[in-house]
C-alpha cells in the first residue's frame, strides 16, 4: 500500500472523538510546558517551553486540523443548483 | 519571582483553553460545529497566543542573571558580579545601571545585524556543553575548565568606551595602543590590562596585580570615556 493510500484509509476510518481526546491530552501538556517558564525562568522551563512545549502544543494543533479535514471529506456539499439543472451548458442555465 | 502583565494575559489564555480541554474529556459532547469552533479556541487560538507571548518572556528571561545563573557551574560568576566588595571587572559593570541584572548579557552578547540570532546559537552551544559535561561536574571540578569560547573582543567595551574621549585618550596605555585596541589585538581584558573579568576563575599568575585591580577603580567618569 502506498503512503497516499495508507494516509486515505485512516482519515477514512480514524474516530473523530478519539483523536480529539488525544489533541486535548497533548495540548493539556503542551500547555503547561508553556506555562512553567511563565514563573520560573531558569534554562529548563525558558527551554523546554520553547522547544518541547510549543512542539508538542503544535502536534495537539495538527490533530485538531486532521479532525477538520476529515469532516471536511465526509461532508455533503450542497450545490447551489440542482444536478439536472448544472448538466445544462451555462447558456441555457436560468438565474 | 516577578510576573509581568503579559504572563499574566499568556496564564490567563492557558488556563480558559485547559479549561475547555477538560471540559470536553470529561463530557465528550458530540463534534458539531459549535464544539468543533470552541475546541478550534481551546487547541489552536488560546495555545498559540500563550506560545507567542511565552517566547517574548522566554527571550526576555534570558538576558538576566538569574537565567545563566540558573546552571550551577555560573554560582561564582554570579555571586563575583554581585558582590559588592569584589574589584572584578564583571562586579564594576554590574554596580552600574545600564548592565545591573543584565551585566552578563549586556558584556557577553554579540553585536551587529545579527547579532541577536548568533548570541541564541551561542547560548545553545552552551546548553550542549553544560548537558553533554559540566552538569555532572561540582563547582571545584567545573571552574578549571570553564573558559570563553572565542576570545572576548574589544568591540563588546567599546559599545561604551568609545575610544574617542578626551580622559580615555589621556591615559598613556590607551595612547599608546590606540590601534592595537580598535582591532582587537591587544585585548582590553588581559592580565597586562584591565585584566579578566572573572579573575577568580584564572590561574594566579594570569589574574592582575592588586595596584592593577585598584586602578580600575580610578578610572574616568563615564563622560571622559
Amino acid at each position: 500500500m502506498n503512503p497516499r493510500a495508507k494516509v486515505e484509509k485512516f482519515l477514512d476510518n480514524a474516530s473523530r472523538s478519539r483523536l480529539m481526546v488525544y489533541a486535548c491530552v497533548l495540548g493539556l501538556i503542551g500547555l503547561a510546558l508553556m506555562t512553567w517558564s511563565l514563573f520560573d525562568q531558569g534554562w529548563i522551563p525558558v527551554m523546554a517551553a520553547m522547544s518541547v512545549g510549543q512542539g508538542i502544543g503544535t502536534l495537539s494543533f495538527a490533530l485538531f486540523l486532521v479532525i477538520v479535514l476529515i469532516d471536511l471529506r465526509q461532508a455533503e456539499f450542497r450545490p447551489s443548483l440542482p444536478p439536472a439543472e448544472r448538466m445544462k451548458p451555462i447558456e441555457e442555465q436560468d438565474d | 519571582m516577578h510576573v509581568s502583565p503579559l504572563s499574566w494575559i499568556a496564564l490567563t489564555c492557558a488556563i480558559v483553553a485547559a479549561v475547555i480541554m477538560v471540559y470536553y474529556l470529561i463530557y465528550r459532547p458530540p463534534l458539531n460545529a459549535r464544539v468543533k469552533a470552541l475546541m478550534m479556541l481551546a487547541v489552536g487560538v488560546l495555545p498559540i497566543m500563550t506560545a507567542m507571548i511565552g517566547n517574548l518572556e522566554g527571550l526576555a528571561a534570558t538576558e538576566h542573571q538569574a537565567f545563566c545563573g540558573s546552571c550551577h557551574t555560573m554560582d561564582m560568576h554570579i555571586a563575583d558580579a554581585n558582590d559588592p566588595d569584589s574589584l572584578s571587572l564583571a562586579a564594576i559593570h554590574s554596580r552600574t545601571i545600564k548592565f545591573g541584572d543584565k551585566s552578563c548579557y549586556v558584556c557577553h552578547k554579540d553585536y551587529g545585524m545579527f547579532g541577536y540570532a548568533m548570541t541564541k546559537l551561542g547560548g545553545m552551544g552552551h546548553v550542549y556543553m553544560f548537558l553533554s559535561e559540566f552538569a555532572w561536574y561540582d563547582m571545584e571540578e567545573a571552574l578549571p575548565k570553564i573558559h570563553i569560547a572565542r576570545p572576548f573582543k574589544n568591540d563588546n567595551c567599546m559599545q561604551c568606551h568609545s575610544t574617542t574621549g578626551r580622559i580615555w585618550n589621556g591615559v598613556a596605555d590607551h595612547n599608546g595602543l590606540l590601534e592595537d585596541l580598535r582591532t582587537g589585538t591587544t585585548s582590553c581584558a588581559s592580565a597586562g590590562c584591565h585584566g579578566y573579568a572573572h579573575p577568580f576563575s584564572k590561574p594566579d599568575e594570569e589574574t592582575p596585580s592588586d595596584v592593577e585591580a585598584h586602578s580600575a577603580l580610578e578610572a574616568p567618569s563615564p563622560e571622559g570615556t
